[in-house]
């Protein structure tokens, strides 16, 4: 199949890839050109060329604001894909704008799917993904054969905007788990008690998660090289209170994780992995 | 002086009318045309659009919601192609979005001053109200006289955008002052002691304040009618986190603040006082 690629990050470039690995003949275009490299793909001029061209398009950007420009900007995949064709977000993005480029592409009866992953960059390069959807189930079982080549565990939330609330909720447990073993190293090390003995026990009792795991040994090895950029969760993180602000949800801890996170930017950390955090608490 | 006054609620129609009182000519324009006619039976004149009330007037005023609707009042204004004119929005909105309401206006050759208010309905009827003023000293110099019908408190804090940025100073201390007062009483409650007694003895110490002595009476007579309406407090602070976030600023006290308005607002007291927040801590603690 001809599939069309937007977003050759760190996330959107392994993905790609494991979609031409399956057989598929791929179509790109880029800001910047030169990130396409020896990536093997056509590379078009404008996200509405690229549209013309595929019968499913992936894009994997940052913001709101991006996913809008290119499906419905100047040049836009709006003005270059077929009735029929479908768009696939993998973004992380507000719910609400995920809403609404799905009923502005309606209008020309083009699909979408929100989609929006989880499992981080090593995910993406093995091909392990969490995808969350939101949209038609018709639409899904279109595009299912190319997620598999992207995922193992794929959701149908809901219709679109439910996958991005999904990701929202992921997004709040897992900077939440982050800050909780943050603080519980931090009280380790200020109780004068090594951390990594303090991890590697809790990681057998009912406090073992992923983030534990991932996080915790980074924290551990005090190795603070992304990972994943902070900067990232803390935009992620004005998505999540924007959303429990328009729904009217009580969200203490998040709110408090945010501010943590705020400082963690204010110093400069903003490039630098999410366990980052704990310096916060340390305050160097 | 010759006056355009666009938004006629709670607060915007006795500030128009203290203009009037004042003896200042004054252009009215509302949305809801019945919004406008007390302001005409007090001697007002009525214009049909934004742009009409700025027409022929040096200072123009407004006093709506929320940052979109003064972008669009301001929008209008500037179309009265009037280079000279000074517009002051009195409403409270983003910083950010102000400072680009001014860049805006200067293309069109209009002074624009952001200058929201404290004090609340009673301070407006009163003219009484605290008046932080951000923008140029020749802006802040022609709209003085008017401020000076409206309020008492009146200073000018700084460039554009000043202004609001001192309201969203004011939300955090009254916002974490509701809360602070509602803390107390709830803690004075479940331990078995009159609040009322706690009142009156903190107001005379450190932990006196014009909120304790106010809205804590409210608080002791469970007058929760507004004042000033709790989804306006939450409006109010979620400038304030949104703020913090684009600056990377850390305000742990704000951002607890704000989801106990916000879970106020999703609970259904949105229209009540933000002095209600007491009840949304009673029910917490099962004290309801």
């Amino acid at each position: 199949m001809k599939v069309g690629f937007i977003g050759l990050g760190a996330m959107g470039r392994p993905m790609a890839l494991h979609l031409h690995k399956a057989g598929h003949e791929l179509f790109v275009w880029a800001r910047r050109p030169a990130v396409v490299g020896d990536l093997p793909a056509t590379v078009c001029a404008t996200p509405a060329e690229l549209g013309q061209q595929c019968a499913v398009v992936f894009t994997v950007v940052t913001s709101s604001a991006d996913v809008e420009n290119i499906a419905l900007g100047k040049d836009g995949l709006i003005d270059g894909m077929a009735p029929g064709s479908v768009l696939v977000d993998c973004s992380t993005i507000a719910p609400e704008t995920a809403r609404l480029i799905a009923a502005k592409l309606a209008e020309k009866n083009i699909a979408m799917l929100d989609a929006p992953v989880s499992g981080g960059v090593q995910g993406a390069i093995d091909g392990t993904l969490a995808i969350m959807a939101g949209g038609l189930p018709e639409t899904i079982e279109m595009v299912r054969p190319l997620l598999e080549c992207l995922g193992q565990r794929i959701v149908h939330i809901g219709p679109n905007g439910a996958g991005q609330v999904a990701k929202a909720c992921n997004q709040m447990i897992m900077v939440a788990a982050i800050q909780a073993a943050a603080e519980a190293m931090r009280l380790a090390a200020a109780s004068g008690v090594d951390c990594a003995k303090v991890r590697q026990a809790l990681a057998g009792g009912s406090a073992a998660s992923r983030v534990l795991d991932v996080m915790g040994e980074r924290m551990v090895q005090r190795n603070f090289s992304a990972g994943i950029e902070a900067r990232l969760h803390h935009k992620d993180y004005g998505l999540v209170l924007e959303a429990a602000r328009k729904s009217g949800a009580f969200m203490p801890l998040t709110a408090t994780v945010a501010q943590q996170l705020n400082a963690l930017m204010a110093q400069g950390m903003g490039r630098a992995d999410t366990s980052s955090l704990l310096r916060v608490l340390e305050g160097k | 002086m010759k006056i355009g006054f666009i938004g006629l609620g709670i607060m915007g129609r006795p500030m128009a009318l203290n203009l009037l009182k004042g003896g200042h000519s004054v252009t009215v324009w509302a949305r809801r045309a019945e919004s406008m006619q007390p302001l005409l039976d007090a001697g007002a004149s009525g214009a049909a659009n934004p742009t009409q009330a700025a027409q022929g007037n040096e200072l123009v005023i407004s006093m709506v919601a929320d940052s979109p609707d003064v972008a669009e009042i301001m929008r209008g204004v500037a179309a009265a192609g009037q280079p000279g004119l000074v517009a002051v929005d009195m409403s409270t909105i983003a910083p950010a979005a102000a400072r680009q309401i001014g860049v805006d206006l200067a293309a069109a050759g209009v002074d624009f001053m952001d200058a929201p208010v404290s004090g609340g309905e009673v301070g407006a009827i009163a003219g009484t109200l605290s008046i932080m003023a951000g923008g140029s000293d020749a802006a802040f110099a022609v709209a003085k006289p008017a401020f000076e019908c409206m309020g008492k408190n009146i200073v000018h804090v700084g460039a554009s955008g000043a202004g609001q940025v001192t309201k969203a100073a004011n939300q955090i201390v009254t916002g974490m002052g509701v809360l602070a007062v509602a803390e107390a009483f709830a803690f004075a409650a479940k331990n078995g002691v009159d609040r009322s007694k706690v009142r009156e003895a903190l107001l005379g110490g450190f932990a006196y304040s014009k909120i304790l002595e106010n809205h804590g009476q409210r608080m002791l007579d469970r007058n929760f009618k507004p004042g000033f309406k709790s989804w306006m407090h939450e409006k109010d602070l979620n400038i304030v986190m949104q703020t913090a976030h684009e600056l990377g600023l850390c305000l742990p006290g704000s951002a607890a603040t704000a989801q106990m308005f916000n879970a106020m607002v999703g609970s259904g007291m949105g229209e009540e006082d933000s002095i209600a927040v007491l009840k949304l801590l009673e029910n917490l603690s099962g004290q309801a």
